[in-house]
């Protein structure tokens, strides 16, 4: 499965054979501790280290929101929208949309304008066609860019985004998996 | 236009038979470069650069916090679709070329040593379309060749500080220089004026043209 989302079940999902209430568990190792070592043994919500990947194979149209990192490696037409999340453009990745992020990486193609909060770094293998706002730049050598950069530091927590329409911030709550709405999806 | 091999453009004098070796890059000391700094601090610039994308180019200009645009002219150059030798590339290229939205001025362009590399009929289709997206007083920073012979391909400028470039090769061969003379550079490039001009010791006049 390539788009991975991190947030797992609880633990409980796992074992679905019944346990004496009173005997506590000893800690098992967890199957899969590498992917999301804090979920396993636990309800409490996913760590913002926590990531999602959009693979190889995956074609999404639409917009994507959410509060988890995010790995595009797949093509992805519409609207990154991750204000508070790293989003990086794997080297397979191929992105038709504006992408929002905290550090916006490129090492894909982008056709698009970025805006990142804190940084935007565009590497060798990437291209940029499109404007980047964001307060700190970094273009390696040899990467290509068309465009426009703004590297004015944003007044307020949103100033990368200030001049932009956006949608309402996700409910906490509901914040720890990625929204994919009216997202069309075809592997 | 033919290629030649046998003479330096740059201030090192290349080895016979090394001219195809692309050599190191060298650093330079700019005079139209610190001027062109000194004119543009505490000001909120939009910046043109004409130039490929460079790195350290964009981290220097970060302390500025102006609004940066890059459009590789030679690049645009290469790729258009030849119909013909010698065809020119005509206003309709520079038009598309640079496609920035009408009411976007610019207050400073590196043209960095690119104008070499236009005919003259080119530069005056590119300084029409140029002129219509300056502010008035705007700089253009060019750097011409005054040799015989310059890089077949222009250099990869990376400033290094407020008055030194780094001048650096991608190709070792040469072709004849255009050594267009000043009196050229404001009858071709019309609406501009040569505000400042250097002459280097290195083969390259400086020129810092400003938007009449």
């Amino acid at each position: 499965m390539v788009w991975k989302k991190s947030d797992d079940p609880p633990a409980q999902a796992h074992h679905p054979e019944p346990s004496p209430a009173a005997a506590p568990r000893p800690a098992a190792p967890a199957p899969a501790p590498v992917a999301n070592p804090g979920s396993s043994v636990s309800s409490e919500p996913p760590r913002r280290s926590d990531r999602a990947t959009i693979g190889a194979s995956i074609f999404i149209k639409g917009d994507l929101s959410g509060e988890e990192d995010l790995i595009i490696e797949g093509r992805v037409e519409g609207k990154v929208d991750l204000k508070q999340n790293n989003v990086t453009v794997g080297k397979n990745g191929k992105v038709k949309a504006d992408v929002f992020g905290k550090v916006v990486t490129i090492e894909g193609d982008v056709v698009g304008n970025v805006f990142a909060r804190e940084q935007a770094i565009l590497r060798q293998s990437g291209g940029i066609q499109g404007n980047i706002q964001a307060p700190r730049v970094i273009l390696e050598d040899g990467s290509r860019f068309k465009g426009s950069i703004d590297m004015e530091a944003p007044k307020d927590s949103g100033g990368a985004n200030r001049d932009r329409d956006h949608r309402t911030e996700p409910n906490r709550a509901e914040a720890n998996r990625v929204e994919a709405s009216g997202v069309k999806a075809s592997i | 236009m033919g290629w030649f091999s046998s003479r330096g453009s740059s201030p090192r004098k290349e080895q016979p038979g090394r001219a195809q070796a692309v050599a190191e890059p060298d650093v330079h000391r700019s005079l139209a470069l610190s001027a062109l700094f000194d004119e543009i601090r505490g000001r909120k610039v939009q910046v043109l650069d004409l130039g490929s994308a460079v790195g350290s180019n964009v981290e220097f200009l970060s302390q500025f916090g102006c609004k940066l645009y890059i459009e590789d002219l030679y690049a645009a150059l290469s790729t258009r679709k030849p119909s013909g030798e010698g065809e020119l590339a005509g206003p309709e290229f520079f038009a598309e070329f640079l496609a920035v939205p009408d009411e976007t001025r610019f207050d400073v362009v590196f043209a960095w040593d690119l104008f070499n590399y236009l005919h003259r009929k080119e530069l005056i289709h590119f300084a029409k379309q140029l002129r219509h997206h300056c502010n008035p007083g705007a700089r253009v920073l060019a750097l011409m060749s005054i040799l015989k012979t310059m890089p077949a391909q222009p250099y990869r400028f990376k400033i290094q500080d407020e008055q030194h470039l780094i001048y650096e090769p991608r190709t070792g061969s040469e072709r004849p220089s255009p050594r267009y003379a000043p009196a050229e550079m404001t009858d071709t490039f019309k609406g501009f004026r040569v505000d400042r001009s250097f002459l280097l010791r290195h083969g390259i006049q400086e020129f810092l043209l400003a938007k009449d």
